[in-house]
């Protein structure tokens, strides 16, 4: 419906969706550096159903989501000692292992990708899983988890002091975050008829990290700004081909560098209070 | 058992050049507590910059050499001054994104300006090997070998035994309480930043000399090996990062000699991520984020 467009606009869907998962698992201060694997996942898992087991396409993209969300919830259980740092560097580790091991099981194809996908996915159902994902990301965002899931991101042991159970708190951000991602990983298999394990690494998964804080990463309007706005601006620079990836480099350096925040650092002014309904913690503690 | 040996040999060569990059990685982070992740793309500079000495003016080593080491040592500066002193102090994630932003260009900046793909390295040195009874070395790997452990002593050297090494762990214990005692911060993050791309430069040339090619997106290969490396020893002692380095080296040598290679990196992570479980502050110490 969008003539020569409308690839751009799917996979816009597709990031954006991607980083509101990236966005509920970083409220609890978890930044995952697994998103790709997460989502790989959830697409391989998919694609399984439907091409080998000829699995209908919504029950298909809803397994995707629950292998993310298993995936999530396990990770957050294993990396619950480990402070932000050092968290951070096992999710990615945990990205490339998954991107190694797929690139070794002969069932889903090995290096070779996983194809024969059948195409199911079109404009109208991204759009309606990013509907839906959004509305559980801004639900959660007001929610009693959600405010706890802040308390944590922002001091763990005061948190912890205060009543809160931080694995619990953690385990269900992950496993959201990741069930959104997995799903999105659904919708992508989907749409490109293949899940490669190239694609898995900490490279792909670096990408939302970026469209996250570019967009502000403590508002989910944020993230969801930054998602398209990197994703579509790309293509708008296709007139300095050789140049576009250094143009890239230098405008998420220098935002970073003067609007450290990100884009949008609190819900904007103008916005109905419908969106804004309750107080926020907006920013981190200063460290 | 020549087999053993040889594989030993190789495996301490590539571990060497892990090491200079996780030492790097581990100067810049203990220092300044942000990993800098244009570094695998600093060490990707030297290569290039050395490339471009060895075509255009002297194949001569030692001034090749040298230029790979100006070149990335120059980068360093630039990115110290221009991001990371003006984000010291902030949340380390943006410092984060910003060194990927500026690899980001780095890498690409150099992919277009030179070429994209993967480009012949000049033979600086012959690749004539030398014979050492049960186990055989060539040129570039003793090359490789040497500037790798020549690297590590300056590191150990400086860290250990200058003013600006004390300084430098002074400010890595508490950076406030340093300046309190007169130590300029500043110029500590900034020789600590020169020093490891320096090095950097210097490990990729003799990378280059020892594969005969030089390419832009080699960075991201080596910088996560160096990263694991930092990772599981932890950043109290750079012995401890070399150590695990070496130890890495040697166990990927073993695993493609004896095994197979395809699971190679899998077990890496997955150590990786068993040693963080156990110790999650690394074997040897901890990192203070």
């Amino acid at each position: 419906m969008f003539g020569q467009w409308e690839s751009l606009v799917i996979f816009t869907l597709l990031n954006v969706m991607l980083t509101v998962g990236v966005y509920v698992t970083a409220m609890s201060g978890q930044l995952s550096l697994a998103t790709a694997a997460i989502a790989g996942l959830g697409g391989y898992a998919a694609a399984i159903l439907t091409r080998n087991f000829g699995w209908p396409f919504v029950p298909a993209v809803l397994a995707g989501a629950v292998v993310g969300g298993c995936v999530g919830a396990l990770i957050a259980a294993v990396t619950l000692r480990m402070r932000d740092f050092v968290l951070k560097l096992t999710t990615l580790a945990f990205g490339e292992m998954i991107a190694v091991v797929a690139f070794n099981i002969d069932y889903i194809g090995g290096a070779n990708s996983f194809t024969g996908i059948p195409a199911y996915t079109s404009f109208w159902s991204c759009l309606i899983a990013v509907g839906i994902a959004t509305y559980l990301a801004w639900r959660f965002d007001g929610s009693r988890q959600g405010f706890a899931a802040r308390a944590v991101r922002d001091d763990v042991v005061a948190a912890a002091a205060a009543g809160i159970s931080v694995l619990r708190v953690r385990v269900v951000t992950f496993a959201l975050g990741a069930a959104i991602c997995g799903a999105a990983g659904a919708l992508q298999a989907h749409y490109m008829l293949i899940v490669s394990p190239q694609e898995l690494g900490f490279f792909a998964s670096l990408n939302f990290i970026i469209f996250l804080l570019f967009g502000g990463m403590y508002v989910l309007w944020g993230a969801m700004l930054g998602a398209t706005v990197l994703t579509i601006l790309p293509e708008l620079m296709r007139f300095t081909t050789a140049y576009r990836a250094v143009l890239l480099g230098l405008i998420i350096t220098v935002v970073v560098l003067f609007r450290p925040q990100g884009l949008i650092a609190r819900v904007p002014t103008g916005v109905p209070r419908f969106f804004s309904r309750g107080k926020r913690a907006t920013r981190p503690r200063s460290q | 058992m020549n087999l053993f040996l040889q594989q030993l040999l190789n495996g301490v060569i590539i571990g060497s050049t892990y090491a200079v990059i996780a030492i790097g990685f581990a100067l810049v982070f203990t220092v300044l507590r942000v990993i800098n992740f244009a570094h695998p793309d600093i060490f990707m500079v030297g290569m290039f910059g050395g490339l471009l000495c060895a075509t255009y003016v002297t194949s001569n080593f030692l001034v090749v050499a040298i230029a790979s080491a100006l070149s990335a040592g120059f980068v360093g500066l630039a990115l110290e001054r221009a991001v990371l002193r003006p984000l010291r102090g902030r949340d380390t994630l943006m410092t984060l994104i910003a060194t990927l932003g500026v690899g980001i260009m780095l890498e690409n900046g150099v992919a277009a300006l030179i070429s994209p793909d993967v480009v012949a390295f000049p033979a600086v040195i012959s690749r004539q090997p030398i014979d050492l009874g049960a186990v055989s070395i060539s040129r570039p790997q003793m090359v490789n070998l040497l500037v790798s452990l020549g690297s590590l002593a300056i590191v150990s050297y400086y860290v250990r035994l200058t003013a600006y090494g004390r300084a430098t762990r002074a400010v890595a214990e508490r950076p406030d309480v340093a300046a309190a005692f007169g130590v300029n911060v500043d110029r500590v993050s900034q020789v600590a930043v020169v020093l490891a791309s320096m090095l950097a430069g210097c490990a990729a040339l003799s990378v280059g000399l020892l594969y005969g090619n030089a390419w832009a997106f080699i960075g991201l290969a080596y910088g996560i090996k160096g990263f694991i490396c930092i990772l599981v020893a932890g950043n109290r002692y750079f012995e401890g990062v070399i150590l695990v380095a070496l130890a890495l080296g040697i166990l990927e040598a073993l695993i493609t000699g004896y095994l197979s290679s395809t699971y190679r990196d899998a077990i890496a992570f997955l150590l990786l991520i068993a040693v963080l479980y156990v110790r999650p502050n690394g074997l040897f110490g901890s990192y203070t984020a």
